[in-house]
């Protein structure tokens, strides 16, 4: 079982290498592998590849990579603290309610490169109460989290919606923060949102043994000697805090928190302690390929991220369902 | 010695056990019988943590047991809960080492005397042939020794079961009793509920009878059948038959 195991983590981290190189290489610039070896390493390349790729190229990369890590980790998290394998920041309506705070400190406050993440992350966090306290409320079954989710998801969408037709200014580039994009992305943009998702994705991956235990249900989970709404609130919070530090620069990505972790179950098994990792391997690769793709097919016009992952997730997750549903299961 | 003095629960306003007095004995196995809804989960809740006491006190070997934090507790007591609402599709050695999560924590690594625990439990409730398989695709008796070995796996002197044979064949409820007698026989200490009377006189030392949220007697079988308090609380009569292997109760 362990043989198996590691040889696909580090396949997953080759993967994620690669489409880190090739999404920073690929371009209307082409720049080579000798150009950024030079730029990075040597500092010595040509003054305006060095420039293409420190302000244009590296942010959209690091972007997509944590964009993909923090949404898959918060999808993990959210699956195993709401029991539900359907939970993601997208299904739940996480990401429409940091969608909604993001939207307000835009609106509020357009200058702010501070707020912005902060009232993302509000939005997410009160969300994520809300549908927990409502699901909770009414007996938690599996069906009503996702029912909470929908319902207030579908409530935040028309305060978004509102927001976009009252303020004019602000729909210009309001439609690609609703599908998720990743152009036009700067450090200065991304350095906050990117130490939040990777603080709380390590202090996630400390936390394994307790999403292991919290898994098993709450009975279980209490004569285990877990302390779970303590530890169920502190990973709701932590999930929060990766999906709406996502949603503040990259805007309302979905699929990524739903089906990385899915595949990844399916690789690797239900262990949280690996599942998180190879989540946040796969997730950076996963959103990397889809921003590649999109830069490449209708060249020079270019597809938001989100619609390319909507494209290539969607039959591709129905695909592992069919296959699931129908054949032997592959993994154990 | 488990003690429960005048303990209450309530859930709002709703009383779910009300003044609860009773006591499990060192080294005994005590059955907690009642009909359907009388506070017997309720009241084994108590040990875990997931009902919480609003009167009354609880006494492990002289200890303050609610002042112990659920980890402590849980190095104390375990509790093989009734309904599990998640069956994981891990391997069922990886569910069995769960046990071992009060003592593990965050970061302490699993030792050789961990391991040797983990294997023992297996070995005990006979789910060593199923370890790598996932729990979700064992059938249901196989299942339920799985989780009883994860809460042997805890290493606890007091052993709570929450109806553990309620969907087990005859042969699996049979099997099972006969390992929690055996787990008497090595000192541990038992509280089980059980629907089936006759499996309570036969596998227990006390019986405790419980009935609209009150502890109505604790006493051993015999006194228990002699007080004709089972027929009275559960609206049944009891025959018994003796013959050489031993004795048979039989309610109607």
């Amino acid at each position: 079982m362990n043989k198996h195991k590691f040889p696909m983590t580090a396949l997953l981290a080759l993967l994620l290498l690669v489409s880190i190189t090739v999404s920073i290489l690929f371009g209307s610039v082409p720049v080579d592998l000798a150009d950024l070896c030079r730029s990075l390493i040597t500092r010595q390349a040509d003054p305006t590849v060095h420039t293409l790729i420190t302000t244009v190229r590296i942010p959209r990369a690091l972007g997509g990579l944590f964009a993909g890590i923090g949404l898959s980790c918060s999808g993990v998290l959210l699956q195993t603290v709401m029991n539900n394998a359907l939970a993601s920041p997208a299904t739940i309506g996480v990401n429409s309610g940091s969608g909604f705070g993001a939207m307000i400190a835009m609106m509020l406050f357009p200058h702010s490169i501070f707020f912005l993440p902060l009232s993302a992350f509000a939005g997410a966090l009160l969300t994520s109460f809300a549908v927990f306290a409502l699901a909770y409320a009414t007996d938690s079954s599996r069906t009503t989290i996702i029912l909470a989710g929908i319902t207030i998801s579908s409530f935040l969408n028309a305060g978004i919606n509102t927001i976009k037709i009252l303020d004019t200014e602000l729909s210009v580039n309001l439609t690609s923060f609703l599908i998720g994009s990743l152009s036009g992305l700067t450090l200065k943009k991304l350095s906050l949102p990117c130490l939040i998702i990777l603080a709380a994705f390590l202090l996630s991956c400390c936390f394994g043994r307790h999403l292991n235990i919290l898994g098993l249900g709450d009975d279980v989970a209490y004569s285990l000697g877990l302390n779970v709404p303590l530890t169920r609130l502190f990973l709701l919070t932590l999930s929060s805090l990766l999906a709406g530090s996502v949603v503040s620069y990259a805007g309302l990505l979905s699929f990524v928190g739903l089906i990385v972790p899915h595949i990844c179950r399916q690789l690797l098994g239900n262990d949280a302690r690996i599942l998180l990792p190879s989540s946040a391997l796969l997730g950076g690769s996963f959103v990397l390929c889809c921003d590649l793709l999109g830069r490449i097919l209708f060249r020079p016009f270019e597809l938001p991220v989100g619609i390319i992952m909507a494209f290539v997730g969607g039959p591709f997750f129905l695909y592992l369902l069919l296959k699931k549903k129908g054949g032997r299961r592959v993994n154990a | 010695m488990l003690e429960f003095q005048k303990v209450s629960v309530s859930c709002g306003r709703t009383p779910l056990l009300d003044s609860v007095s009773v006591s499990f004995q060192k080294g005994s196995i005590t059955a907690l019988v009642g009909p359907n809804g009388c506070g017997k989960t309720t009241l084994l809740q108590c040990l875990n943590g997931i009902s919480t006491v609003t009167a009354g006190e609880i006494f492990l070997e002289g200890q303050n047991y609610l002042e112990l934090s659920l980890r402590e507790r849980a190095k104390k007591v375990s509790f093989l809960p009734q309904v599990r609402t998640v069956i994981p599709s891990i391997p069922a050695r990886m569910l069995v080492e769960h046990g071992r999560f009060p003592y593990l924590g965050f970061s302490r690594k699993k030792t050789q005397e961990d391991i040797r625990i983990v294997e023992n439990a297996m070995k005990f409730t006979h789910t060593l042939p199923y370890a790598e398989q996932p729990t979700d695709t064992l059938s249901g008796g196989i299942r339920q020794r799985v989780f009883f070995a994860m809460t042997l796996a805890q290493d606890c002197d007091y052993i709570v079961l929450d109806e553990p044979v309620t969907y087990l064949d005859p042969d699996g409820q049979r099997e099972f009793l006969l390992m929690v007698r055996e787990l008497k026989s090595q000192g541990k200490t038992i509280v089980l509920t059980l629907h089936d009377l006759s499996q309570a006189l036969q596998t227990a030392d006390q019986l405790a009878i419980m009935d609209n949220r009150r502890i109505l007697i604790q006493a051993s079988p015999e006194e228990c059948l002699k007080s004709h308090i089972l027929e009275e609380v559960f609206h049944v009569s009891c025959k018994t038959f003796t013959d050489k292997e031993g004795r048979y109760y039989f309610f109607y």
